[in-house]
């Protein structure tokens, strides 16, 4: 599956070409403005998806699904309620999951469940520094979570389980895994500074 | 299952996708009455976003040449109920319709037709969104649709526009006095001596709208002031009545 992958040089935006300025051209038709919006996040969204299904067959079509949705939708992002990033990644990392719940039987995946260090293959990615800032700041916040916090929040996000399927996993009580993912959640934003524009 | 106590607990697990298709519905259905869920799931949503950071992974480049082929293709959905137009689905309608019923209940659906905005662009990456705005019309366009508005005890109005074909109704809260701390206005659809909760305002909410199905046969639509999270009885007095019969 590797050989499939090849190093291409992703473009950074420049100033005036901010994620939330190229989505308003997207919603306005505007092709060309996909074109650079798609070199901004395909990466992550097809890298997310990759993480979630274990599978680079099954990422390239969610991502393939996900890229269309934010094509045929990009009318309905609503600044006010968060990044344009952020959006997006919400579609995919949805799709995703939804994908391996109905394709990955729940044992299945139990077994898929060795713990991935570093699963990200390094050798196809070109990255730029601030990207590179930004995984470095996640990985780090991630490590300032308790235990139970950071299990919760990656089993859910990095494999697609429910909460309920978490808590088995962990053997802990269901209210108490709700609550570690809310408030890992909350240490996490205070750790990277996230925000929401009110 | 989930009582109505603890659902603004599944904050967490919704923004991580961690709920499943039962409880991720009942939790979509909540937030569009609870702004405080609302608001922490934006923030929480945003955080968890990043989490896509480290995941970093450049696709096949024949991904792109695929995704540009099947775009130019596609029709892209309308910029519906988007902020900086403000042209809310009841205020297009306005402009549409014609029957004598519908303009009565026009000037009332206009002054609420922001919340209508406000409410449903929490859910607007769901069809469910348009397809309730679709509904929304619907009644109030029916050939059979029927008005009925009384005054609120304590003040504000509440009208409620039903149609028996399609069995639903349009309910309408305006200018309501604050119903109290962790408080809410809670809607019933009485049939008998038997009250079914047909929907919960949020926290200080004193206007809004709300869908309302499953209404033919009921003789009357109650309001109550009920805790925050609702109640599965009415447990106060009643605020307003409207009877639905006759
Ligand atoms: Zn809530």
């Amino acid at each position: 599956m590797r050989s499939e992958d090849r190093a291409t040089r992703v473009p950074s935006p420049t100033a005036d070409e901010s994620a939330e300025a190229l989505l308003r051209a997207v919603a306005a038709g505007d092709e060309q403005a996909f074109a650079r919006f798609y070199d901004l996040v395909s990466a992550r969204v097809y890298g997310l998806a990759r993480r979630v299904l274990r599978d680079a067959a099954q990422a390239e079509e969610v991502a393939q699904e996900v890229m269309v949705e934010v094509w045929r939708t990009a009318g309905r992002f609503d600044q006010t309620r968060g990044s344009a990033t952020s959006w997006v990644f919400t579609i995919a990392h949805r799709r995703a999951v939804d994908r391996v719940r109905s394709e990955q039987a729940g044992a299945d995946r139990v077994r898929r469940l060795v713990p991935e260090a570093e699963q990200t293959p390094h050798d196809i990615v070109v990255e730029e520094a601030a990207a590179k800032m930004e995984r470095e700041s996640v990985r780090r916040c991630l490590k300032t979570l308790t235990v139970l916090q950071r299990e919760a929040i990656t089993l859910a996000y990095y494999s697609g389980y429910t909460y309920r399927e978490v808590a088995q996993l962990l053997d802990t009580a269901l209210p108490t895994v709700k609550t570690r993912m809310r408030d890992g959640l909350i240490r996490l934003r205070d750790c990277l500074g996230v925000e929401v524009a009110a | 299952m989930t009582s109505p106590l603890d659902v603004h607990s599944l904050a967490g697990p919704y923004s991580l996708d961690a709920l499943d298709d039962i409880e991720r519905e009942l939790f979509e259905d909540h937030i569009i009455a609870c702004e405080t869920c609302a608001v922490e799931v934006a923030e929480l949503r945003e955080t968890a976003a990043m989490l896509a950071e480290p995941t970093w992974a450049v696709p096949p480049p024949r991904l792109k040449t695929a995704v540009m082929a099947q775009i130019s293709g596609t029709r892209q959905s309308l910029p519906s109920m988007r902020p900086p137009t403000r042209r809310t689905p009841a205020l297009r309608w306005r402009h549409r319709s014609r029957s004598l019923v519908a303009a009565g209940v026009a000037a009332v659906v206009a002054a609420a037709g922001v919340y209508v905005v406000q409410e449903l662009r929490l859910r607007d990456q769901r069809i469910v969104a348009q397809a309730e705005t679709a509904r929304i019309e619907s009644v109030l366009t029916a050939p059979d649709a029927k008005l009925r508005a009384v005054n609120v005890d304590g003040g504000g109005r509440l009208t409620v526009v039903t149609s028996d074909n399609r069995d639903e109704a349009v309910v309408v809260l305006a200018d309501a006095t604050e119903p109290g701390p962790d408080k809410a206005y809670q809607l019933w659809l009485i049939q008998g001596s038997t009250p079914k909760s047909a929907g919960l305002l949020a926290p200080d909410q004193v206007s809004g709208m709300r869908l309302v199905s499953g209404v033919r046969g009921t003789n009357i639509l109650a309001m109550t002031i009920e805790p925050a999270a609702g109640s599965l009885v009415p447990t106060t007095s009643v605020k307003a009545q409207v009877p639905l019969t006759g």
